[in-house]
Protein backbone atom coordinates (compact mmCIF):
# COMPACT_ATOMS: atom_id res chain seq x y z
CA UNK A 1 0.00 0.00 0.00
CA UNK A 2 1.17 3.47 -0.61
CA UNK A 3 -0.29 6.95 -0.56
CA UNK A 4 -0.96 7.27 -4.25
CA UNK A 5 -4.44 8.34 -5.12
CA UNK A 6 -5.90 9.70 -8.30
CA UNK A 7 -5.66 13.49 -8.30
CA UNK A 8 -9.37 14.08 -7.99
CA UNK A 9 -10.80 17.56 -7.89
CA UNK A 10 -11.58 17.38 -4.21
CA UNK A 11 -8.25 15.89 -3.16
CA UNK A 12 -6.69 17.24 -0.01
CA UNK A 13 -2.98 17.64 0.63
CA UNK A 14 -0.73 18.98 3.35
CA UNK A 15 2.32 21.20 3.33
CA UNK A 16 5.43 19.01 3.62
CA UNK A 17 7.49 20.28 6.54
CA UNK A 18 10.89 18.91 7.56
CA UNK A 19 9.82 17.46 10.97
CA UNK A 20 7.36 15.17 9.15
CA UNK A 21 9.45 14.01 6.19
CA UNK A 22 10.77 10.77 7.74
CA UNK A 23 7.36 9.80 9.11
CA UNK A 24 5.64 10.40 5.77
CA UNK A 25 8.37 8.49 3.94
CA UNK A 26 7.95 5.52 6.31
CA UNK A 27 4.16 5.44 6.75
CA UNK A 28 3.05 6.80 3.36
CA UNK A 29 -0.25 8.17 4.72
CA UNK A 30 -3.07 8.52 2.24
CA UNK A 31 -3.02 12.11 0.96
CA UNK A 32 -4.10 13.76 -2.27
CA UNK A 33 -0.82 15.61 -2.68
CA UNK A 34 2.08 17.27 -0.90
CA UNK A 35 2.87 20.96 -1.29
CA UNK A 36 6.35 22.39 -0.78
CA UNK A 37 7.85 25.84 -0.79
CA UNK A 38 9.88 26.08 -3.99
CA UNK A 39 12.74 27.98 -2.37
CA UNK A 40 13.54 25.10 0.02
CA UNK A 41 14.37 22.76 -2.86
CA UNK A 42 16.23 24.94 -5.35
CA UNK A 43 19.69 23.69 -4.34
CA UNK A 44 21.03 20.18 -4.94
CA UNK A 45 20.62 18.77 -1.46
CA UNK A 46 19.62 15.71 0.57
CA UNK A 47 16.24 17.44 1.09
CA UNK A 48 15.67 17.50 -2.68
CA UNK A 49 16.65 13.82 -2.90
CA UNK A 50 14.06 12.92 -0.26
CA UNK A 51 11.45 15.02 -2.06
CA UNK A 52 12.15 13.17 -5.31
CA UNK A 53 11.64 9.88 -3.45
CA UNK A 54 8.28 11.03 -2.10
CA UNK A 55 7.38 12.18 -5.60
CA UNK A 56 7.11 8.53 -6.61
CA UNK A 57 4.07 8.15 -4.36
CA UNK A 58 2.53 11.61 -4.16
CA UNK A 59 1.60 14.31 -6.64
CA UNK A 60 3.43 17.51 -5.71
CA UNK A 61 2.38 21.12 -5.70
CA UNK A 62 5.14 23.73 -5.90
CA UNK A 63 4.32 26.89 -3.96
CA UNK A 64 6.75 29.75 -4.62
CA UNK A 65 7.14 32.42 -1.95
CA UNK A 66 9.95 34.61 -3.28
CA UNK A 67 9.45 35.32 -6.98
CA UNK A 68 8.10 38.73 -5.99
CA UNK A 69 5.75 39.13 -8.96
CA UNK A 70 4.49 42.42 -7.54
CA UNK A 71 7.86 44.21 -7.58
CA UNK A 72 7.90 47.26 -9.87
CA UNK A 73 11.15 46.14 -11.49
CA UNK A 74 12.46 43.37 -13.72
CA UNK A 75 11.78 39.83 -12.53
CA UNK A 76 14.77 38.03 -11.06
CA UNK A 77 15.53 35.75 -14.02
CA UNK A 78 18.00 33.67 -12.01
CA UNK A 79 15.34 32.85 -9.46
CA UNK A 80 12.83 32.13 -12.20
CA UNK A 81 15.36 29.79 -13.80
CA UNK A 82 15.70 27.89 -10.52
CA UNK A 83 11.91 27.60 -10.28
CA UNK A 84 11.75 26.23 -13.81
CA UNK A 85 14.51 23.71 -13.11
CA UNK A 86 12.66 22.48 -10.02
CA UNK A 87 9.32 22.31 -11.84
CA UNK A 88 10.91 20.38 -14.71
CA UNK A 89 12.38 17.87 -12.27
CA UNK A 90 9.37 17.17 -10.06
CA UNK A 91 6.62 17.64 -12.68
CA UNK A 92 4.19 19.13 -10.16
CA UNK A 93 0.42 19.02 -10.49
CA UNK A 94 0.31 22.74 -9.62
CA UNK A 95 2.71 25.69 -9.47
CA UNK A 96 1.62 28.74 -7.52
CA UNK A 97 2.85 32.15 -6.38
CA UNK A 98 1.41 35.22 -4.65
CA UNK A 99 -0.29 38.50 -5.40
CA UNK A 100 2.42 40.28 -3.43
CA UNK A 101 6.04 41.40 -3.50
CA UNK A 102 8.94 40.53 -1.24
CA UNK A 103 12.06 41.98 -2.86
CA UNK A 104 12.98 45.35 -4.29
CA UNK A 105 16.31 46.84 -5.33
CA UNK A 106 18.23 43.64 -4.57
CA UNK A 107 16.98 43.24 -0.98
CA UNK A 108 14.74 40.31 -0.04
CA UNK A 109 12.46 40.79 2.97
CA UNK A 110 11.08 37.27 3.41
CA UNK A 111 7.57 38.64 3.76
CA UNK A 112 4.63 38.92 1.39
CA UNK A 113 4.07 42.65 1.13
CA UNK A 114 0.97 44.26 -0.37
CA UNK A 115 0.93 46.39 -3.49
CA UNK A 116 -1.43 49.18 -4.49
CA UNK A 117 -4.15 47.91 -6.82
CA UNK A 118 -4.09 50.33 -9.77
CA UNK A 119 -4.30 50.10 -13.57
CA UNK A 120 -0.54 50.39 -13.86
CA UNK A 121 0.23 47.79 -11.17
CA UNK A 122 -2.26 45.48 -12.89
CA UNK A 123 -0.42 45.95 -16.20
CA UNK A 124 3.03 45.08 -14.92
CA UNK A 125 1.79 42.27 -12.66
CA UNK A 126 0.21 40.68 -15.74
CA UNK A 127 3.46 41.13 -17.66
CA UNK A 128 5.31 39.29 -14.89
CA UNK A 129 2.76 36.46 -14.86
CA UNK A 130 3.03 36.18 -18.67
CA UNK A 131 6.83 36.01 -18.39
CA UNK A 132 6.70 33.27 -15.75
CA UNK A 133 4.12 31.17 -17.61
CA UNK A 134 6.15 31.47 -20.78
CA UNK A 135 9.33 30.39 -19.01
CA UNK A 136 7.70 27.51 -17.16
CA UNK A 137 5.64 26.47 -20.17
CA UNK A 138 2.63 25.97 -17.94
CA UNK A 139 -0.10 27.72 -16.02
CA UNK A 140 0.70 29.50 -12.76
CA UNK A 141 -1.80 29.96 -9.93
CA UNK A 142 -1.84 33.30 -8.10
CA UNK A 143 -2.81 33.37 -4.42
CA UNK A 144 -4.78 36.18 -2.80
CA UNK A 145 -2.80 37.57 0.17
CA UNK A 146 -3.67 38.08 3.82
CA UNK A 147 -3.26 41.81 4.41
CA UNK A 148 -2.87 44.23 7.29
CA UNK A 149 -2.68 47.50 5.36
CA UNK A 150 -4.12 49.02 2.20
CA UNK A 151 -2.74 51.87 0.13
CA UNK A 152 -4.49 55.16 -0.54
CA UNK A 153 -3.50 54.76 -4.21
CA UNK A 154 -5.56 51.57 -4.68
CA UNK A 155 -8.51 51.99 -7.01
CA UNK A 156 -9.43 48.37 -7.84
CA UNK A 157 -10.95 45.94 -5.30
CA UNK A 158 -8.72 42.91 -4.71
CA UNK A 159 -11.09 40.19 -6.03
CA UNK A 160 -11.55 42.16 -9.25
CA UNK A 161 -7.82 42.76 -9.51
CA UNK A 162 -6.90 39.08 -9.18
CA UNK A 163 -9.78 38.00 -11.46
CA UNK A 164 -8.58 40.44 -14.11
CA UNK A 165 -5.02 39.03 -13.87
CA UNK A 166 -6.49 35.59 -14.56
CA UNK A 167 -8.59 36.88 -17.46
CA UNK A 168 -5.66 38.65 -19.13
CA UNK A 169 -2.94 36.06 -18.59
CA UNK A 170 -4.83 32.78 -18.41
CA UNK A 171 -3.33 32.06 -15.00
CA UNK A 172 -5.32 30.29 -12.32
CA UNK A 173 -6.31 31.60 -8.89
CA UNK A 174 -5.28 29.95 -5.66
CA UNK A 175 -8.16 30.88 -3.38
CA UNK A 176 -6.74 31.09 0.15
CA UNK A 177 -9.86 30.91 2.28
CA UNK A 178 -8.06 31.80 5.49
CA UNK A 179 -6.49 34.85 3.84
CA UNK A 180 -9.91 36.08 2.72
CA UNK A 181 -11.21 35.66 6.25
CA UNK A 182 -8.20 37.42 7.83
CA UNK A 183 -8.24 40.36 5.39
CA UNK A 184 -12.02 40.70 5.70
CA UNK A 185 -11.70 40.93 9.47
CA UNK A 186 -8.79 43.36 9.30
CA UNK A 187 -10.52 45.73 6.85
CA UNK A 188 -14.14 45.11 7.77
CA UNK A 189 -15.44 43.72 4.48
CA UNK A 190 -17.76 40.76 3.88
CA UNK A 191 -15.73 37.62 3.08
CA UNK A 192 -18.67 35.99 1.28
CA UNK A 193 -19.02 39.02 -1.00
CA UNK A 194 -15.28 38.66 -1.77
CA UNK A 195 -15.80 35.03 -2.81
CA UNK A 196 -18.78 36.01 -4.93
CA UNK A 197 -16.71 38.70 -6.65
CA UNK A 198 -13.95 36.24 -7.68
CA UNK A 199 -14.04 34.86 -11.20
CA UNK A 200 -15.09 31.23 -10.82
CA UNK A 201 -13.47 29.47 -13.77
CA UNK A 202 -9.81 30.22 -12.92
CA UNK A 203 -9.99 28.95 -9.32
CA UNK A 204 -7.61 25.98 -9.21
CA UNK A 205 -6.82 25.34 -5.56
CA UNK A 206 -7.89 26.21 -2.02
CA UNK A 207 -5.62 26.91 0.91
CA UNK A 208 -6.71 26.47 4.52
CA UNK A 209 -4.68 27.46 7.57
CA UNK A 210 -4.90 28.76 11.11
CA UNK A 211 -4.60 32.36 12.28
CA UNK A 212 -4.51 34.10 15.62
CA UNK A 213 -5.79 37.33 17.11
CA UNK A 214 -3.14 39.98 17.74
CA UNK A 215 -2.67 41.21 21.29
CA UNK A 216 -4.26 44.52 22.21
CA UNK A 217 -5.48 45.37 18.69
CA UNK A 218 -8.44 44.01 16.75
CA UNK A 219 -6.38 42.37 14.01
CA UNK A 220 -6.06 38.77 12.88
CA UNK A 221 -2.60 37.49 12.01
CA UNK A 222 -2.21 34.82 9.34
CA UNK A 223 0.50 32.74 11.01
CA UNK A 224 -0.31 29.18 9.84
CA UNK A 225 0.37 28.13 13.41
CA UNK A 226 -2.82 26.43 14.59
CA UNK A 227 -5.88 24.47 13.46
CA UNK A 228 -8.25 25.96 10.90
CA UNK A 229 -10.86 27.96 12.82
CA UNK A 230 -14.58 27.20 12.74
CA UNK A 231 -15.26 30.45 10.86
CA UNK A 232 -12.76 29.51 8.15
CA UNK A 233 -14.25 26.01 7.81
CA UNK A 234 -17.62 27.71 7.31
CA UNK A 235 -16.15 30.00 4.68
CA UNK A 236 -14.54 26.96 3.01
CA UNK A 237 -18.00 25.42 2.76
CA UNK A 238 -19.20 28.62 1.04
CA UNK A 239 -16.25 28.47 -1.36
CA UNK A 240 -16.94 24.79 -2.11
CA UNK A 241 -20.55 25.60 -2.85
CA UNK A 242 -19.50 28.46 -5.09
CA UNK A 243 -16.54 26.95 -6.94
CA UNK A 244 -17.03 23.19 -6.44
CA UNK A 245 -14.46 20.82 -4.94
CA UNK A 246 -10.84 21.58 -5.91
CA UNK A 247 -7.44 20.47 -4.62
CA UNK A 248 -7.24 21.79 -1.06
CA UNK A 249 -4.17 22.30 1.08
CA UNK A 250 -3.78 22.32 4.85
CA UNK A 251 -0.93 24.78 5.51
CA UNK A 252 0.94 24.77 8.80
CA UNK A 253 4.24 26.67 9.11
CA UNK A 254 4.66 27.74 12.75
CA UNK A 255 4.33 25.66 15.96
CA UNK A 256 4.33 22.59 13.73
CA UNK A 257 2.24 19.85 15.41
CA UNK A 258 2.48 16.04 15.15
CA UNK A 259 1.65 14.79 11.66
CA UNK A 260 -1.57 13.19 12.95
CA UNK A 261 -3.07 16.65 13.59
CA UNK A 262 -2.45 17.67 9.97
CA UNK A 263 -3.90 14.41 8.73
CA UNK A 264 -6.95 15.01 10.93
CA UNK A 265 -7.41 18.50 9.43
CA UNK A 266 -7.00 17.01 5.96
CA UNK A 267 -9.69 14.40 6.70
CA UNK A 268 -12.10 17.14 7.78
CA UNK A 269 -11.45 19.11 4.58
CA UNK A 270 -11.99 15.93 2.57
CA UNK A 271 -15.35 15.31 4.24
CA UNK A 272 -16.50 18.83 3.43
CA UNK A 273 -15.26 18.56 -0.16
CA UNK A 274 -17.04 15.20 -0.47
CA UNK A 275 -20.34 16.80 0.51
CA UNK A 276 -19.94 19.25 -2.36
CA UNK A 277 -19.10 16.73 -5.06
CA UNK A 278 -21.19 17.19 -8.17
CA UNK A 279 -23.82 14.46 -8.41
CA UNK A 280 -23.10 12.16 -11.34
CA UNK A 281 -25.67 12.08 -14.10
CA UNK A 282 -27.70 8.89 -14.25
CA UNK B 1 10.11 52.70 -16.77
CA UNK B 2 6.84 54.64 -16.93
CA UNK B 3 6.14 57.34 -14.37
CA UNK B 4 3.52 55.20 -12.63
CA UNK B 5 5.90 52.30 -12.45
CA UNK B 6 8.77 54.42 -11.17
CA UNK B 7 6.47 55.88 -8.53
CA UNK B 8 5.51 52.39 -7.44
CA UNK B 9 9.16 51.32 -7.37
CA UNK B 10 9.93 54.29 -5.18
CA UNK B 11 6.98 53.46 -2.89
CA UNK B 12 8.21 49.88 -2.56
CA UNK B 13 11.71 51.08 -1.66
CA UNK B 14 10.20 53.30 1.04
CA UNK B 15 8.13 50.42 2.38
CA UNK B 16 11.23 48.21 2.38
CA UNK B 17 13.12 50.78 4.43
CA UNK B 18 10.19 51.12 6.81
CA UNK B 19 10.03 47.33 7.29
CA UNK B 20 13.75 47.24 8.02
CA UNK B 21 13.02 49.83 10.64
CA UNK B 22 14.97 52.83 9.45
CA UNK B 23 12.37 55.30 8.15
CA UNK B 24 8.78 54.39 9.02
CA UNK B 25 7.53 57.97 8.63
CA UNK B 26 8.22 58.01 4.90
CA UNK B 27 5.47 55.52 4.10
CA UNK B 28 2.75 56.22 6.65
CA UNK B 29 1.02 58.87 4.50
CA UNK B 30 0.51 56.28 1.72
CA UNK B 31 -1.36 53.90 4.01
CA UNK B 32 -5.14 54.09 4.20
CA UNK B 33 -6.63 54.89 7.60
CA UNK B 34 -8.68 51.70 7.90
CA UNK B 35 -10.93 51.23 10.92
CA UNK B 36 -9.47 51.69 14.36
CA UNK B 37 -5.82 50.89 13.70
CA UNK B 38 -3.31 53.59 12.84
CA UNK B 39 -1.24 53.20 9.64
CA UNK B 40 1.97 53.03 11.67
CA UNK B 41 0.59 50.13 13.70
CA UNK B 42 -0.46 48.33 10.49
CA UNK B 43 3.05 48.78 9.14
CA UNK B 44 4.37 47.43 12.43
CA UNK B 45 2.70 44.06 11.78
CA UNK B 46 4.78 43.60 8.62
CA UNK B 47 7.93 44.81 10.33
CA UNK B 48 7.46 42.46 13.28
CA UNK B 49 6.82 39.54 10.97
CA UNK B 50 9.84 40.16 8.75
CA UNK B 51 12.20 40.73 11.68
CA UNK B 52 10.79 37.77 13.63
CA UNK B 53 11.03 35.25 10.79
CA UNK B 54 14.52 36.33 9.72
CA UNK B 55 15.61 36.44 13.38
CA UNK B 56 14.21 32.92 13.95
CA UNK B 57 16.08 31.65 10.90
CA UNK B 58 19.34 32.98 12.40
CA UNK B 59 18.51 31.60 15.85
CA UNK B 60 18.11 28.13 14.37
CA UNK B 61 21.47 28.31 12.64
CA UNK B 62 23.32 29.93 15.58
CA UNK B 63 21.99 28.40 18.84
CA UNK B 64 25.38 28.46 20.61
CA UNK B 65 26.06 32.10 19.65
CA UNK B 66 22.57 32.87 20.99
CA UNK B 67 23.32 31.06 24.24
CA UNK B 68 26.67 32.78 24.68
CA UNK B 69 25.19 36.28 24.35
CA UNK B 70 21.67 35.50 25.71
CA UNK B 71 18.34 35.76 23.90
CA UNK B 72 17.80 39.48 24.27
CA UNK B 73 21.20 40.51 23.05
CA UNK B 74 20.94 37.99 20.20
CA UNK B 75 17.65 39.61 19.10
CA UNK B 76 19.34 43.03 19.20
CA UNK B 77 22.40 41.78 17.27
CA UNK B 78 20.28 40.05 14.61
CA UNK B 79 18.18 43.20 14.11
CA UNK B 80 21.33 45.23 13.62
CA UNK B 81 22.65 42.57 11.24
CA UNK B 82 19.38 42.54 9.26
CA UNK B 83 19.54 46.28 8.83
CA UNK B 84 23.22 46.31 7.92
CA UNK B 85 23.15 43.22 5.70
CA UNK B 86 19.58 42.35 4.68
CA UNK B 87 19.06 39.16 2.67
CA UNK B 88 20.18 39.35 -0.96
CA UNK B 89 19.25 35.79 -1.85
CA UNK B 90 15.64 34.74 -2.19
CA UNK B 91 16.46 31.33 -0.76
CA UNK B 92 16.42 31.83 2.97
CA UNK B 93 18.69 28.83 3.52
CA UNK B 94 21.52 31.00 2.17
CA UNK B 95 20.88 33.81 4.64
CA UNK B 96 23.31 34.28 7.51
CA UNK B 97 26.52 33.17 5.80
CA UNK B 98 28.28 36.42 6.77
CA UNK B 99 26.84 36.73 10.28
CA UNK B 100 30.27 35.75 11.65
CA UNK B 101 31.94 38.62 9.74
CA UNK B 102 29.33 40.98 11.12
CA UNK B 103 29.87 39.80 14.71
CA UNK B 104 33.65 40.14 14.28
CA UNK B 105 33.27 43.89 13.76
CA UNK B 106 30.20 44.49 15.96
CA UNK B 107 31.53 46.70 18.79
CA UNK B 108 29.29 45.31 21.59
CA UNK B 109 30.82 41.85 20.99
CA UNK B 110 34.43 42.97 21.49
CA UNK B 111 34.52 41.24 24.88
CA UNK B 112 33.87 37.84 23.25
CA UNK B 113 36.73 37.51 20.75
CA UNK B 114 35.86 33.86 19.99
CA UNK B 115 32.20 34.61 19.14
CA UNK B 116 32.73 35.11 15.41
CA UNK B 117 34.59 31.79 15.14
CA UNK B 118 31.77 30.00 16.99
CA UNK B 119 29.43 31.49 14.39
CA UNK B 120 31.73 30.20 11.60
CA UNK B 121 31.59 26.73 13.16
CA UNK B 122 27.78 26.81 13.40
CA UNK B 123 27.50 27.97 9.78
CA UNK B 124 29.78 25.10 8.70
CA UNK B 125 27.61 22.62 10.62
CA UNK B 126 24.44 23.98 9.05
CA UNK B 127 25.92 24.06 5.54
CA UNK B 128 27.25 20.50 5.78
CA UNK B 129 23.76 19.15 6.50
CA UNK B 130 22.44 20.75 3.30
CA UNK B 131 25.03 19.01 1.09
CA UNK B 132 24.86 15.69 -0.64
CA UNK B 133 27.44 12.96 -0.04
CA UNK B 134 28.53 11.65 -3.45
CA UNK B 135 30.15 8.24 -3.70
CA UNK B 136 33.87 8.57 -2.92
CA UNK B 137 36.50 7.97 -5.57
CA UNK B 138 38.91 5.05 -5.21
CA UNK B 139 42.61 5.86 -5.14
CA UNK B 140 43.36 3.52 -8.06
CA UNK B 141 41.28 5.73 -10.34
CA UNK B 142 44.30 8.04 -10.36
CA UNK B 143 46.52 5.28 -11.79
CA UNK B 144 45.43 6.24 -15.29
CA UNK B 145 47.06 9.66 -14.91
CA UNK B 146 50.48 9.85 -16.63
CA UNK B 147 53.14 10.50 -14.01
CA UNK B 148 54.22 13.77 -15.64
CA UNK B 149 50.72 15.13 -15.08
CA UNK B 150 50.34 13.93 -11.49
CA UNK B 151 51.52 17.21 -9.99
CA UNK B 152 48.71 19.03 -11.77
CA UNK B 153 45.89 16.94 -10.37
CA UNK B 154 43.35 18.84 -8.31
CA UNK B 155 41.24 16.58 -6.12
CA UNK B 156 37.62 17.50 -5.64
CA UNK B 157 36.48 16.81 -2.07
CA UNK B 158 33.10 15.95 -0.55
CA UNK B 159 30.87 19.02 -0.94
CA UNK B 160 29.94 19.00 2.74
CA UNK B 161 33.57 19.34 3.89
CA UNK B 162 34.87 22.51 5.41
CA UNK B 163 38.09 23.35 7.19
CA UNK B 164 38.01 25.87 9.98
CA UNK B 165 40.95 27.11 12.04
CA UNK B 166 40.62 29.32 15.09
CA UNK B 167 42.97 30.72 17.70
CA UNK B 168 40.30 29.74 20.27
CA UNK B 169 39.15 26.29 21.46
CA UNK B 170 35.86 26.71 19.60
CA UNK B 171 35.16 22.97 19.59
CA UNK B 172 35.37 22.85 23.40
CA UNK B 173 33.22 25.98 23.73
CA UNK B 174 30.61 24.52 21.39
CA UNK B 175 30.56 21.16 23.23
CA UNK B 176 30.29 22.87 26.62
CA UNK B 177 27.24 24.78 25.42
CA UNK B 178 25.38 21.60 24.53
CA UNK B 179 25.04 20.86 28.24
CA UNK B 180 22.45 22.30 30.63
CA UNK B 181 25.19 23.35 33.05
CA UNK B 182 28.00 24.89 31.02
CA UNK B 183 31.39 23.74 32.37
CA UNK B 184 34.34 26.12 32.44
CA UNK B 185 36.39 26.14 29.25
CA UNK B 186 40.06 27.10 29.46
CA UNK B 187 40.34 29.82 26.81
CA UNK B 188 44.13 29.71 27.15
CA UNK B 189 44.37 26.16 25.76
CA UNK B 190 45.25 25.45 22.15
CA UNK B 191 43.12 26.72 19.27
CA UNK B 192 41.24 24.49 16.85
CA UNK B 193 41.94 23.13 13.35
CA UNK B 194 38.72 21.40 12.45
CA UNK B 195 37.49 19.22 9.62
CA UNK B 196 33.67 19.30 9.39
CA UNK B 197 31.55 17.04 7.18
CA UNK B 198 28.15 15.43 6.95
CA UNK B 199 27.84 11.71 7.58
CA UNK B 200 24.43 10.20 6.95
CA UNK B 201 22.00 12.72 8.37
CA UNK B 202 24.32 14.15 10.98
CA UNK B 203 27.43 16.31 10.95
CA UNK B 204 30.73 15.17 12.40
CA UNK B 205 33.97 16.99 13.01
CA UNK B 206 37.47 16.20 14.14
CA UNK B 207 40.63 18.00 15.10
CA UNK B 208 43.49 17.71 12.56
CA UNK B 209 47.23 18.19 13.06
CA UNK B 210 48.69 21.25 11.35
CA UNK B 211 50.18 19.50 8.29
CA UNK B 212 47.04 17.47 7.55
CA UNK B 213 44.87 20.56 8.04
CA UNK B 214 47.01 22.66 5.67
CA UNK B 215 47.02 19.89 3.05
CA UNK B 216 43.27 19.24 3.11
CA UNK B 217 42.36 22.92 3.30
CA UNK B 218 44.53 23.58 0.24
CA UNK B 219 42.76 20.79 -1.62
CA UNK B 220 39.37 22.13 -0.56
CA UNK B 221 40.41 25.55 -1.85
CA UNK B 222 41.02 23.94 -5.25
CA UNK B 223 44.82 23.95 -5.29
CA UNK B 224 46.69 21.33 -7.31
CA UNK B 225 48.06 18.30 -5.49
CA UNK B 226 51.72 19.30 -5.69
CA UNK B 227 50.99 22.78 -4.37
CA UNK B 228 48.88 21.39 -1.51
CA UNK B 229 51.60 18.91 -0.51
CA UNK B 230 54.24 21.63 -0.61
CA UNK B 231 52.15 23.99 1.53
CA UNK B 232 51.65 21.27 4.13
CA UNK B 233 55.35 20.24 4.21
CA UNK B 234 56.51 23.81 4.65
CA UNK B 235 54.32 24.32 7.71
CA UNK B 236 54.87 20.92 9.32
CA UNK B 237 58.26 19.16 9.02
CA UNK B 238 56.66 15.89 10.22
CA UNK B 239 54.12 15.89 7.36
CA UNK B 240 54.26 12.70 5.30
CA UNK B 241 52.87 13.24 1.76
CA UNK B 242 52.32 9.54 0.98
CA UNK B 243 50.31 8.93 4.16
CA UNK B 244 48.36 12.15 3.69
CA UNK B 245 47.37 11.20 0.15
CA UNK B 246 46.42 7.65 1.15
CA UNK B 247 44.28 8.94 4.03
CA UNK B 248 42.13 11.32 1.98
CA UNK B 249 41.09 8.38 -0.18
CA UNK B 250 40.78 5.92 2.72
CA UNK B 251 38.49 8.33 4.55
CA UNK B 252 36.27 8.72 1.49
CA UNK B 253 36.92 12.45 1.14
CA UNK B 254 37.69 12.52 -2.59
CA UNK B 255 34.80 12.52 -5.04
CA UNK B 256 36.48 13.63 -8.25
CA UNK B 257 39.57 15.08 -9.81
CA UNK B 258 40.66 17.26 -12.66
CA UNK B 259 43.96 17.43 -14.47
CA UNK B 260 45.15 20.56 -16.16
CA UNK B 261 48.41 22.04 -17.24
CA UNK B 262 46.66 25.39 -16.98
CA UNK B 263 45.55 27.11 -13.85
CA UNK B 264 41.87 26.68 -14.59
CA UNK B 265 41.92 22.88 -14.31
CA UNK B 266 39.57 22.19 -17.15
CA UNK B 267 41.28 19.56 -19.22
CA UNK B 268 40.07 16.25 -17.85
CA UNK B 269 37.57 15.61 -15.13
CA UNK B 270 36.39 12.49 -13.41
CA UNK B 271 33.62 12.10 -10.87
CA UNK B 272 33.21 9.51 -8.20
CA UNK B 273 29.60 9.14 -9.23
CA UNK B 274 30.29 8.14 -12.81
Amino acid sequence: MNGRRATANGCVGIGLRSPHVSQIAAARPQLGFLEVHAENYMAESPALDRLLELRRDYPLSIHGVALSLGSAEELDRTHLGKLKRLADRVEPMLVSEHLAWSAIGGVYLNDLLPLPYTESSLDFFCQHVDEVQQELGRQLLIENPASYLRFRQSSIPEPEFISEIARRTGCGILCDVNNIYVSAWNFGFDPIAYIEALASAPIGEFHLAGHHAAEAVDILIDDHGSRVTTSVWELYAVALKHFGPLPTLIEWDANIPPLEILLDEARHAEELAHEHRPVAAI
Amino acid sequence: MSTDLSQLFELQVRLREAVLGSAAGNIVADILVDGGLEPAARLGIYRNHALATLGDALRQIYPVVCRLVDERFFAYATHQYLRARPPRSRCLVEYGSDFADFLATFPPCEGLPYLADIARLEWALESALAKREPKPLRADTLAAIPSEEAAYIALRLQPSLSYLASAWPIDAIWQANQLDEVPTVDLGCAGASLEIRSQGRTVVWRQLNSGTFAFRKSLADGRALAAALTAASLGDPAFDPATALRDVFAEGLVVGFAVSLDEDLEMTACDGQT
